[in-house]
């Protein structure tokens, strides 16, 4: 068992976790954040995306311990009060989801990118989604939703 | 996944004591890809799990006789670096290809050089840039060169109680260029069906200094010795590269997976070394 | 049958989806998501091999790990089976195992750790069996039979023709359908042209990215909560009923949201199990399968062999096909939820083929159990009949757009099974697809063209209700008995329901409650439910409007037969009128009854109504290597009325890429022993973001009704 200091969402938590405790399951289980999803366990679906320090990681290979002094990101703290977040917004615009599963992991992955190239090439955007596999949608309304999202915070 | 106590040394030192006082019942972790995988899968059950993450030094790049690597620098740190484009592009060629920029974010080279898995396509990157571990346990520290580095399936020359501290690059020939290649039939994010790193050096119309490397052909990427003898001081042509493939190629015992069987992986492999010499001999001088 | 919307001005619209909200928030709660207080875990061990007789299980270490509430084996769910149509699929195996993967033990502990624990510490004695796992080798008289006797068969009834027999005297035939239509015979006899073609099509996974998952809450007093991920939950009451021997009315399923079905999740997987584990626990119980588990082990698509034989005549007209279609049901029957593999009725294309002589089979081999996936049948019979008939405009040298076009199935044919259908724009579609991708244009070296065609009847089967009410605000509350599993379908409902009121949007709301609150809907399946609910919706809103026509009367001091409604919205009656609103706040303020009324559809006969869709592709080829790149397709369809351009265009790109997976990079790949080796999302590949063609969708409007 350790104890994990961390920022959720712009909130600190302070929580015993056993040491085997995986990220996921810490934000599912202990933490009751299940908007981040589990699916591939592998690291290869992207459904677990968060961020931590900023930084996207599948949270199904990072143990819970290595967050202990981070800060942490995920779905539930895009939305500003009811505000939502332009990435948000541009999903809901342009149907960049359809039964949504896939759509917390995407969302995180591509606020990461956003904050790393503001107006992001076509390219940009498909080498940097592709680890966040959507089964539905066929990634082509994902794209324009990115895209969509970035030109309107472009200004 | 089983229960382990977690361990998180301050120091290279303490990492290092940790490591000889557990030794087989531990497991150090860095960027945790391929170990939580395998704790997942039971297929890894340490009793401790040594975190490496607050040994800052190690996440380093310095230049020193060379450009040396700090074990626990994660594969986008040098894929995006320009020091690495500078030094060795080949390298960060070869990270550039590696999964998706997710898991490039978490993986580090240490680990996966440690991890071994036969498909990775840093080794063969590696093994073609010339480059040399720096392994230390409490007993001793000790550079075992990338071609001698892996022994077999996930296996290595490191004893239990070593850490990969360093991954040495040294200073590239003058004059020489490099590709790698990876065969992905399938999906971009795929592992390698086969993978081959070049570096060739031309003078005068010949070439003076070759490297190939490959990558998802047998039990570990491979050094292709035979063939970068073969090409010494012959002309950069379509007939030698065919030569040098076929000699690259003629041994290797590809295992049969899913991506395809041993023949099939040998046929393309020697495609792809023909491939790999060509794209580094006509790709713009640095 | 004919609908005529309402003009609105949502119907057609592209509005955003009612779920946006909840989908891009975390919000949206999916079956894993839901936690109840004493919660279980239930995990379950699976058979190592192919085939074996089980001869002794030992749970007695596995007991007495700490945090374990209940172990079950074969001996303690004996007497059920269960599954659609055929009931093969017994909860736990029962003395023998049939497949790599099959369920053989289960333990529900307070953690996964302890019941993996408790699973590692189960000892099972097996004297393995022969088996087979090719679908020839398991037609041959000698071949292992995988299960002894035929189980229970419920339902097996033909929507299309043919023939049907349910086990017939063939080894391992759980069904085999025969259809002959006009005279093959002597078609054949006088064909300039004969071919013949085999096709070996490998299974492939839905690949959703929600793993199936339950949660299942027994109370003392025999009520059972369920949350599942299952599409159509109204049909998996019903089934989770007999299969527990239960009163449905006891079962309750609750809302959750979908994530992913294409066709996989229509059946009940874990959800028996998990049941009495809870009742042997007493305690809910979660079951989440992996994504090992879900790849190895759940009910992916078909694999096929399929032989095709085509007389033509001199012309190169299709004069006649035989086919006879091979598929890999694994190990049990019961996950897919039809006698045959429908597909069969797409057998040769929408082509004119006058004559046609057909079987088709479905074979039990010691392999998963294979169930249903989008268009099931379709990929298999399509990818072969497409193949085939270029092989075919190869050899005779023939452009295979233009041979296609001269067979395509034109106003007045019948369609290759005999069966009449109206509306057949498949020769416009094919000119329109040629007319965007520039077929004539030259092409660069290594680069092949190939066009594929598909005709799709949407569904009109089964019944759709609705219940509307309308409260005191005038807002709309439209109670549906499915979710919405990401196809858009609520969304949809609500446009509708807008457009036929004649209200906002955001004055309708939709919503699956639960199976106790919501009306019968057999949910998503053969394309049906936008076109079987819209005369739901339709009656529950006439319905409505008579009961508004009352009020409106006695509040407006009119009679019935005065009440008009204004295309403003108003509602008026001798030169007065009233605003929805102010009728529902005084109907209200007066203690009227609530304004409730149910909708319903029951579809009588199917529509002959079909469409059509042409693709073309254009795949770079490096001849070296053989590896393919799919660099641009153009995708042509013809369509009645878009409802929403968003959710329409998304099941189009969806299915496309899902298409393009199978084709090109997706593939289940199988042990010796018939064990899916292909066992992660690293070895099973989906298609990602970066390796989708350049699309273009055409979309033909035309003029047809529902
Ligand atoms: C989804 C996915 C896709 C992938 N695709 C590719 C691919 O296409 N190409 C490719 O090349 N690789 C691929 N990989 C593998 C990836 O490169 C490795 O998992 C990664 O580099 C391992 O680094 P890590 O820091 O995460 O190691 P960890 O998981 O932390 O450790 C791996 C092993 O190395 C040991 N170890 C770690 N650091 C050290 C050290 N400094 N000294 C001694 N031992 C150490 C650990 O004890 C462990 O046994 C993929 C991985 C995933 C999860
Ligand atoms: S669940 Fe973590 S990447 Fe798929
Ligand atoms: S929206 Fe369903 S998987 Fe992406």
């Amino acid at each position: 068992m350790r104890t994990v200091h961390t920022t959720v969402n712009g909130q600190r938590v302070v929580a015993d976790v056993p040491d085997n405790t995986l990220l996921v399951d810490f934000l599912r289980s202990q933490l009751e954040l299940t908007g981040t999803k589990e699916s591939c366990g592998v690291g290869v679906c992207g459904a677990c995306s968060v961020l931590l320090d900023g930084k996207p990681v599948s949270s199904c290979l990072t143990l819970a311990v290595f967050a202990d002094g981070c800060t942490i990101e995920t779905i539930e703290g895009m939305a500003d009060d009811n505000k939502l977040h332009p990435l948000q917004e541009a999903f809901i615009r342009c149907g960049g989801f359809q039964c949504g599963i896939c759509t917390p992991g995407q969302i995180m992955m591509a606020k990461a990118l956003l904050e790393q190239h503001p107006r992001p090439t076509r390219m940009q955007i498909k080498q940097w989604m592709m680890g966040n596999l959507c089964r539905c949608t066929g990634y082509y309304k994902i794209i324009e939703s990115i895209e969509s999202a970035a030109e309107g915070t472009k200004s | 996944m089983k229960p382990f106590s977690y361990l998180e040394p301050d120091s290279l030192d303490e990492a290092l004591d940790l490591l000889g006082r557990h030794g087989d019942d531990a497991k150090v972790i860095a960027g945790g890809t391929a170990l939580v995988n395998f704790m997942k899968n039971d297929l890894v059950e340490p009793r401790f799990v040594i975190g490496l993450r607050r040994l800052k030094h190690l996440q380093a790049m310095t230049e020193d006789n060379g450009l040396r690597i700090g074990a626990l620098t994660t594969l986008r740190t040098l894929e995006t670096s320009p020091t690495v484009a500078g030094y060795a592009p080949l390298l960060a060629q070869a990270c550039r290809l590696v999964a998706t920029v997710r898991i490039r974010m978490m993986a580090t080279l240490g680990g996966a050089i440690a991890y071994a898995d036969p498909a990775l396509d840093t080794p063969p990157a590696l093994m073609a840039c010339d480059a040399s571990f720096t392994v230390q346990s409490r007993r001793e520290a000790r550079t075992v060169p990338a071609y001698q580095f892996f022994t077999g399936i996930l296996e290595t020359v490191l004893a239990p109680d070593e850490l990969v501290t360093e991954i040495v690059v040294p200073r590239q020939p003058t004059g020489c260029r490099t590709a790698y290649i990876k065969f992905l039939p399938a999906t971009h994010d795929d592992y390698a069906t086969v993978s081959v790193a070049a570096r060739v050096a031309v003078a005068d119309g010949k070439v003076v200094d070759a490297r190939i490397a490959l990558g998802a052909v047998g039990a570990t990427a491979v050094r292709a010795a035979a063939a970068e003898e073969l090409l010494a001081g012959k002309e950069p042509n379509a007939a030698n590269f065919r030569d040098a493939a076929q000699a690259a190629t003629a041994d290797l015992e590809p295992l049969k997976d899913i991506r395809g069987s041993p023949d099939y992986k040998r046929k393309m492999a020697a495609v792809h070394v023909v491939r790999a010499l060509q794209a580094a001999t006509t790709a713009p001088h640095p | 049958m004919t609908a005529q919307t309402q003009p609105s001005e949502f119907v057609g619209k592209a509005v955003e989806r009612l779920d946006g909200p909840d989908k891009v928030t975390g919000r949206a709660r999916y079956t894993a998501d839901v936690f109840l207080p004493g919660m279980l875990i239930g995990r379950c061990l699976r058979s190592p091999y192919a085939s074996a007789r089980i001869v002794s299980i030992d749970t007695s270490k596995a007991k007495r790990v700490p945090g374990v509430f209940a172990i079950l084996t074969g001996a303690d769910v004996a007497g059920y089976r269960y599954g659609r149509v055929c009931r093969d699929i017994p909860i736990l195996a029962q003395g023998v195992v049939r497949f790599v993967g099959e369920k053989v033990a289960a333990v529900a502990a307070e953690t996964a750790e302890a019941a993996d624990t408790a699973l590692s510490l189960i000892r099972v004695e097996y004297e393995e069996l022969p088996f087979v796992v090719d679908v020839h080798a398991a037609l041959r008289d000698d071949a292992h039979r995988v299960h002894d006797q035929p189980p229970k068969v419920v339902g097996a009834r033909l929507r299309n023709p043919g023939d049907l027999k349910m086990y017939p005297p063939l080894p391992n035939v759980i069904s085999q359908l025969t259809l002959r239509h006009g005279n093959p015979a002597e078609a054949f006899a006088q064909a300039d042209h004969q071919f013949q073609h085999t096709f070996n099509i490998p299974s492939v996974h839905q690949g959703y990215i929600e793993p199936h998952s339950c949660l299942i809450a027994a109370s003392d007093d025999g009520d059972v909560d369920v949350w599942m991920s299952n599409k159509a939950p109204h049909g998996a009451r019903a089934a989770l009923a007999e299969a527990l021997s239960i009163p449905k009315e006891k079962i309750t399923l609750n809302p959750v949201f979908i994530g992913g079905d294409f066709g996989g999740k229509g059946g009940l997987m874990d959800a028996p199990l998990c049941y009495h584990l809870a009742l042997h626990a007493r305690r809910p119980v979660k079951m989440v399968m992996n994504s090992f588990e879900e790849l190895t082990a759940a009910n992916p698509r078909h694999a096929a062999s399929i032989t095709l034989t085509t007389a033509l005549d001199r012309n190169a007209r299709i004069l006649a096909m035989k086919a006879r279609m091979i598929f890999n049901s694994g190990a049990y029957a019961g996950f897919c939820p039809v006698p045959t593999i429908h597909g069969y009725t797409a057998f040769a294309g929408p082509y004119k083929v006058p004559n046609c002589d057909l079987e088709v089979l479905r074979v039990y081999t010691n392999a998963v159990p294979a169930g249903h996936m989008r268009s099931p049948g379709g990929p298999q019979i399509t990818f072969a009949v497409e193949s085939h008939l270029d092989m075919i405009a190869r050899d005779l040298q023939l452009d295979p757009c233009r041979f296609r076009r001269d067979n395509a199935i034109a106003e007045g044919d019948l369609s290759p099974i005999g069966e009449r259908r109206q509306f057949l724009h498949c020769r416009a579609v094919i000119d329109a697809a040629i007319r965007e991708f520039g077929w004539d244009r030259p092409k660069g070296a290594d680069v092949g063209r190939g066009i594929a065609l598909y005709e799709y009847p949407p569904g009109t089967f089964d019944d759709s209700n609705v219940v509307m009410s309308i409260d005191g605000a005038a807002k709309v509350d439209v109670a549906v008995g499915a979710p919405d599993t990401g196809t858009g379908f609520h969304t949809i409902v609500a446009q509708l329901t807008a457009g036929e009121l004649q209200l906002p949007l955001n004055d309708i709301r939709v919503a699956f409650r639960d199976t106790g609150a919501s009306p019968f809907e057999r949910g998503p399946s053969g394309s049906r439910l936008t076109t079987t609910i819209q005369q739901a919706i339709k009656a529950a809103v006439d319905a409505i409007k008579t009961a508004l026509t009352t009020l409106a009367a006695e509040r407006l001091g009119a009679r019935e037969g005065d009440v008009r409604y204004r295309p403003d919205g108003l509602i008026e009656a001798r030169g007065k009128s009233i605003d929805l609103k102010a009728l529902m706040a005084w109907a209200e303020a007066a203690g009227k009854a609530p304004v409730v009324r149910h909708g319903k559809n029951t579809p009588t006969g199917r529509s002959d109504v079909t469409c059509f869709a042409a693709q073309i592709a254009e795949v770079g080829v490096d001849r070296e290597t053989g590896q393919i790149r799919v660099n641009f397709m153009v995708t042509a369809h013809d369509v009645g009325q878009v409802i929403n351009p968003i959710t329409h265009q998304g099941q189009i790109e969806g299915g496309l890429v899902q298409a393009f997976g199978q084709t090109v990079c997706e593939r289940l790949h199988f042990g010796d022993d018939g064990a899916v080796i292909s066992a992660t999302l690293g070895d099973y590949k989906l298609p990602t973001v970066m390796d989708i063609p350049d699309l273009t969708t055409i979309l033909l409007p035309v003029p047809t009704a529902i």
